[in-house]
This record gives structure tokens, sequence and C-alpha cells, in this order.
């Protein structure tokens, strides 16, 4: 074997796979083709446009860089592949009062808008690709949806409910203040210093906002919904959602 | 290798000392500063270790949350202590193997320099919160291209040895020096351009992502042991490897299967179907070059079993070579489709990479340092009890800390899977793998300790004095010393080649 050969070998087996896992798929990737709603399957027409609301790239930046993604995931894989579908509450809910079953699979457009899809490595932590609609729907029931965040990222056990959770104090994204006037109307109830309240820090905001705007399960086209087969016949008069 | 050498025994004693001297500042550099940030890197372990079942453990401080310690922890130990053992190992490998002596050392250790500075930084920048939030790419990218840049100028000037080296036989372990120089800079500036540089889709960011995690694991990290394992393993049992056919199988499956593997951590993603399940076959044949290369080198280990025990060196090459055989299995076990479902986003994940990273790739380069510190520095090292210590700690360490982890990552899986339950059972499970996993974590660190002290004392030229190898066993040293390191085992600080010191 010459060098020429050895490094002609080297190049060929490394540069083949490297061009068709990496370099293709990344460019293929770049801009996704917009699916469309059909008349006989979903009951409406158009384009799917999944809307996100709230400061997701700030509050995606935050729950990077304090490193989320190494206890909770943000993936419902396909049944072949993981059994989170089966979860009542993790790939959406399996009794929206008003949409009835409104699990599904993670899909391409899910992560649209962020920077890096934040799959995750591990699940100390539940999922969280629905978190925003969990809080709302069970966990706040009825409450103040922001503030039940702010309080779990606050201290995760000091909720009656959650005295084993192993999520860490985010205290540090929080400050006391001074109360010089008016209480501020974000205030944490918890415990401070005498004429000091709690108060979330921009970080903080901008965080729980991000987590309140994963609602990764709006009714898709049936085309490239693939859940179990009992799904579109429920789906369906519940697609059509303001 | 000196058989293939015209010279007389003199000159070639001389050739190699002069190759040792020339690369002493350099190298020596690579091994402390890596062995300093490995034993960072086991302080953070320990502490995002006990975070993960004592949450309340150090959590007032921004700068010690689970998420920023972690992947400090990670970061610290792929680049501060992997590769700089790594760049230490090529360096010295190719400048022997090529029978040429280093002209740049200044500047290689000025790129080691940058090469440190920049880790640091990056390690500071994620504890502090700047972390780009990337899985093994967290540090803030500023501090990406000065770590590329200072690769290339570290590893041109063994592309030039290897270039100009003298006319003749191309060891095996050249082959994997020259892949890894290669792949390394390749993975490492595509990765980066791919998820910092373009803007793509996120979750193609993600899977190239997980190709990069799984391409420094068998691309850069195996390639460089498997070098340094050829290497010392025939060198010190001064017998030939086993067979030249398994070496070429272990060199080409490898360089065939493993620039596919990776994205398998994907599976189940809305990304292109084939990427993720390729990946997973791909992770499962690597078994092939693990079997390959382990059997080959055990096998040549196996004539010279009293050597195997009495050296340090091979003692520590050994016991990698057998952590790359468990970690050719474990890419079989957790990658299996029944099986890849539950180990997926499970503690497995991580015990997987420790096993590669510290079972397989560091126990050979402590194995490298064991046997390259006393020719640089012309010192023996002071104690065999310390280096006892090291390699009994370690193991237990490792093999506590990867068994767990992959067993325990599987158990956590089973109760993910187990959608009808309430998910605190599943969270629950990881506790008890995890306060294992701290406990090794601080007989990892335990052992570092002494290995760091023990390999500055050297650096500081404090080592004995001696010809005669620290050894092991009990068996007579003078003996020993001939039969165990050959003709060229002598490391020259008295015999006939010797150069004067300094």
């Amino acid at each position: 074997m010459s060098f020429r050969q050895f490094a002609f070998g080297l190049t060929a087996t490394f540069g083949f796979a490297w061009l068709a896992v990496v370099i293709v798929p990344f460019f293929m990737m770049r801009s996704v083709e917009p699916v469309a709603f059909t008349e006989a399957a979903d009951g409406k027409e158009g384009i799917y446009h999944p809307k996100t609301t709230g400061r997701v790239t700030n509050g995606a930046e935050v729950y990077a860089s304090n490193g989320c993604y190494n206890c909770h995931t943000q993936l419902i894989r396909p049944t072949y592949a993981g059994n989170e579908l089966g979860r009542p509450d993790w790939a959406g809910l399996k009794m929206d009062e008003e949409r009835g079953d409104t699990r599904r699979e993670s899909n391409v457009f899910d992560y649209q808008g962020e920077k890096f899809a934040q799959i995750g490595l591990n699940r100390l932590g539940p999922d969280l690709s629905n978190v925003g609609r969990r809080v709302e729907a069970e966990y706040a029931k009825g409450g103040d949806a922001k503030l039940w965040l702010m309080m779990h990222l606050y201290d995760p056990r000091a909720n009656p409910q959650r005295p084993t959770s192993t999520c860490p104090s985010h205290r540090f994204l929080f400050e006391e203040k001074e109360v010089l006037g008016q209480v501020p109307q974000d205030a944490l109830p918890v415990e401070s210093p005498e004429g000091t309240v709690v108060i979330p820090s921009p970080d903080a905001n901008e965080l729980v906002d991000y987590l309140l705007s994963l609602k990764r399960d709006d009714a898709v086209p049936a085309s490239m919904n693939y859940g179990p087969a009992t799904k579109p016949a429920e789906a369906k008069p519940a697609a059509p959602q303001g | 290798m000196s058989q293939a050498s015209s010279q007389s025994p003199e000159a070639d004693a001389l050739l190699r000392s002069e190759i040792d001297r020339s690369l002493r500042h350099p190298v020596m550099f690579f091994f402390t500063s890596g062995a300093a940030w490995l034993a960072v890197a086991l302080l953070l372990g320990i502490i995002s270790s006990a975070k993960v079942h004592a949450p309340g453990f150090l959590d007032s401080c921004s700068w010690l949350t689970y998420g920023r310690v972690q992947p400090a922890h990670l970061n610290a130990l792929i680049y501060g202590w992997g590769c700089q053992a790594a760049f230490g190992t090529l360096v010295w490998l190719m400048a022997r193997l090529s029978r040429q002596t280093c002209r740049a050392a200044g500047l290689i250790l000025t790129a080691g320099h940058v090469w440190n500075f920049s880790v640091t930084l990056g390690v500071i920048g994620i504890l502090a919160g700047g972390s780009t939030g990337v899985p093994w790419m967290e540090m803030p990218v500023f501090a990406w291209v000065p770590m590329l840049l200072s690769f290339v100028v570290i590893s041109i000037w063994s592309m030039v040895q290897f270039k100009v080296r003298p006319a003749g036989h191309v060891f095996i372990s050249q082959w994997y020096v020259l892949a890894a120089l290669i792949w390394f800079p390749w993975v490492f500036a595509s990765a980066h351009l791919m998820v910092h540089g373009f803007s793509g889709s996120p979750l193609m960011a993600a899977a190239i992502n997980a190709w990069y995690r799984s391409a420094l694991v068998f691309l850069f990290f195996t390639p460089t042991a498997i070098a340094a394992a050829y290497y010392l393993i025939s060198k010190v049992t001064g017998r030939p490897i086993y067979s030249y056919s398994l070496s070429l199988l272990g060199f080409w499956s490898l360089a065939i299967i493993a620039p596919w593997a990776g994205m398998q951590k994907l599976a189940g993603a809305p990304i292109p179907n084939f990427l993720p399940y390729l990946g997973a076959a791909a992770t499962i044949l690597i078994a092939i070059p693990a079997i390959a290369v382990g059997v080959n080198l055990l096998k040549t280990a196996a004539g010279a079993p009293e050597t195997v025990v009495n050296s340090p060196t091979l003692r520590f090459t050994v016991a990698g070579v057998i952590g790359l055989l468990v970690t050719g299995a474990a890419c079989v076990f957790l990658n299996v489709p029944p099986i890849l479902r539950m180990s997926q986003f499970t503690l497995s994940g991580y015990g997987f990479d420790v096993l590669a990273i510290y079972g397989f790739f560091s126990f050979v380069a402590f194995g490298m340092i064991y046997f390259v510190v006393p020719r640089i520095t012309r010192r023996e090292w002071l104690s065999s009890r310390l280096i006892k210590v090291h390699f009994f700690l370690s193991v237990y360490g490792v093999v506590t800390v990867a068994l767990v982890a992959i067993f325990g990552g599987v158990m956590q899986g089973l109760g993910q899977e187990a959608f009808a339950q309430p998910w605190e059972d599943a969270a629950m499970r990881a506790y008890p793998y995890a306060v294992a996993t701290t406990i090794a974590w601080i007989f990892l660190l335990f052992s570092n300790v002494f290995f760091f002290l023990h390999l500055a004392l050297m650096w500081l030229r404090l080592g004995r004095r001696s010809s005669h190898p620290t050894l092991l066993g009990h068996g007579h040293h003078a003996n020993l010393h001939d039969s165990i390191h050959g003709p060229e085992g002598d490391i020259d600080n008295a015999g006939p080649g010797s150069a004067p010191a300094h």
C-alpha cells in the first residue's frame, strides 16, 4: 500500500460518509416544503402554519446556557422508537376539554425559530415538548401558569406535590429587591428579608416565556400525522381552532 | 522500528534520545497540563454527579448549577485532558516512528498554550453562563477557531516528519496517527461550521452535533489510543504484532464504519429516517474493529505475560485494550433497536462516553505517559506504589462509573417506557446509580491527584536517576530490566548512546 493509496483510502472512506450523513442532509433540510391541509382528510384547506408566541429566541438561549438539556428532552418519538405518545400529558393532552386527544409526535416544524433543536441528552426530568400546555392545563389548573413556573424554578421541591423532584433550584435567576413604594406585581410569594421582595430577573422572564411557548400539539395535516390509527377520526372535528 | 534501521545500535540510541530531547517541552506540557485538567474534570464530575441525587448540594451559586457543571466537566475531560494527552501521544509517536527530531518544539509548545488558554476560557465561559447549549460544543463561540488553528500548528510538523521519513517500513501506529491527524480537523471544523457558522435546520444542527460526539470518540480518541497501544505493546514486549491481516482489518473497518455512526442519538426525531438507523447500525458494527484490534493486541501481549504484570506501561495499556473490547460490546448492546429506545435518553449515554474516553482511551494514554515521560525527562518514576494505587483505583472507579451508568441507564429506560406508570417512578430510578457514580468519581479523583503529583515531580526533573525502570513486580530488577525493555528499552541515562543531559 503506497502512501497515495492510503491517503486516497482515508479521504474516500471518510469523505463519502461525511457527504452522505452530514453535508447533503444539512443542505437538503435547510428549506422544508410547507405542508397543506386537504379538504378530504382534514376538513379544511390551507397551509399548515405552526405558531409560537413569546420571546422564544431569548428564552431558548437561557435554556441552553443553563444546561436544561442535560435532564430534559424535547422530543416525542413515534411509537416505533419510544413510548412517549402513550403518556397522558407528554405529547399533548389525552383529554383536552375543547379539542379531545391532541397527542402527536414531534415534527420538523416544531423547532422553527430556534438555533439548535434541544433534543436533550437524558430524561432525569420529564420531556418538555408540551410543558407549556401541561402547566396551563394541569399543574396550574385555573391559576397563574407563569407564577407556577416561576415558583418551580425558584424552588422545585417547595411544591408539596413534588417532594422528590431532583431539579436544581434556579434562585440565581431571581433578584432580591428593596421595596421603596408599591410591591411589584411580579414579586414571588416567598420569604425574603424584611422590606425586600423576590422578583424574577429578565432571564427568568424569558425562560418562563419560552417554556410556556412549548405547546407542540397543534393539529397537523393528516398527511404528516402518523399517530395511532384511531386518532384522525377523533381529531377531525377539533381541527379548526382560532 | 529499530530492526528496519541500518544504523549501529549506538547511533540509533543517540538518535532516539535526541528525538526525545527535542520533544521534551511540548510533550511534557501536554501530559502535565492534561493531567491537571483531568483532576479538574474529575472534581467537576463529582460535583455534578452529586447533584443528580442531592439537588440541594451547592445550589446557591449560578456557577455551580448542574446544567453548567456537567458540561464543564465533560468539556474539561474531553478538550483539557483527552485532547492534550492525545496531542502529546501523536506528536511523540510520529517523531519516533519517522525517526525525525522535532525542529519546531517552540511552536508546538506555543500552540499548546493557545489550546490550553482557549479551553480555560471556554470552561470558565460555560460556568459563567455563556454556554452555547450544544453538547460537547458548549464552550462559547470564540473558543473553537483558536483551538482549530492551534491543532493545525501542532499536527503539521508530524505530517512533515512523516513526509521526510527515511524510506522503509511504515509501522501500523503510523496509519492510525495519520488518520487521527487528518480526521480530527475535518470533524471538528465541519461540525463547528455547520452548527455555529451556517444557519440551517435546527434539527440537522442537533444531528450533526450527535455525529460529532461520536466521531470525536471513534475517529480521534480511538485511533490515537490504538496507535499508542500497537506501539507500546510490541515495543515493551519486544514481540512483533500478532497478525498483519488483523491489523489491516482493524484499521480499514474503523475507517469505513466509524464516519457513519452517531445520529442514533436522534432516533425518532423528525430528520430523514435513514440517518439515525444507519448510525445505530454503524455503531453496532464498531464491534468489528474493536474485536480485530483487541484480539490482535492481546495476542501480541499474551506472549509475555510477566512483562504485562510488571511493566506499568503495559499494565495500563492492556487494561485499555480490554476497555476497547468492552466499549465494542457496549456499542452493540446499547444500539440494538429494542435497547436503543431505552438507552437513548438515559444515564447510559454518559456511561458509554466515560467508558470510551476513560476506560479505553485514558488507560492507554496513561500507559503512554508511563513509557514516554522517563525517556524525555531522563528520570525514572519515583514510586511503584503510587503507580499501583493509580492503576487499581482507576480500574475500580471506571468499571463502576461505566457499568453502573450503562446498566442504570437501561433500568431508567425501562421506567420511561412504562408509560402507564407515573413519571416519578422513572425519575426515581436514576437515584441509586447516581450515588454509585459519585462514589466512583471520588475514587478516580483520588487516584488521579496522586498521578498528577507524581507526574509534576517528574516534570520538575525530580525523578529517580537510574538506568533501572520502575517496575511493579517483586522480581530481580536487573534481570527484568533486560528482559522487559528489549534492545531499545534502556532509557539511555547511562548507556553507550547516552547524550549529555540538558
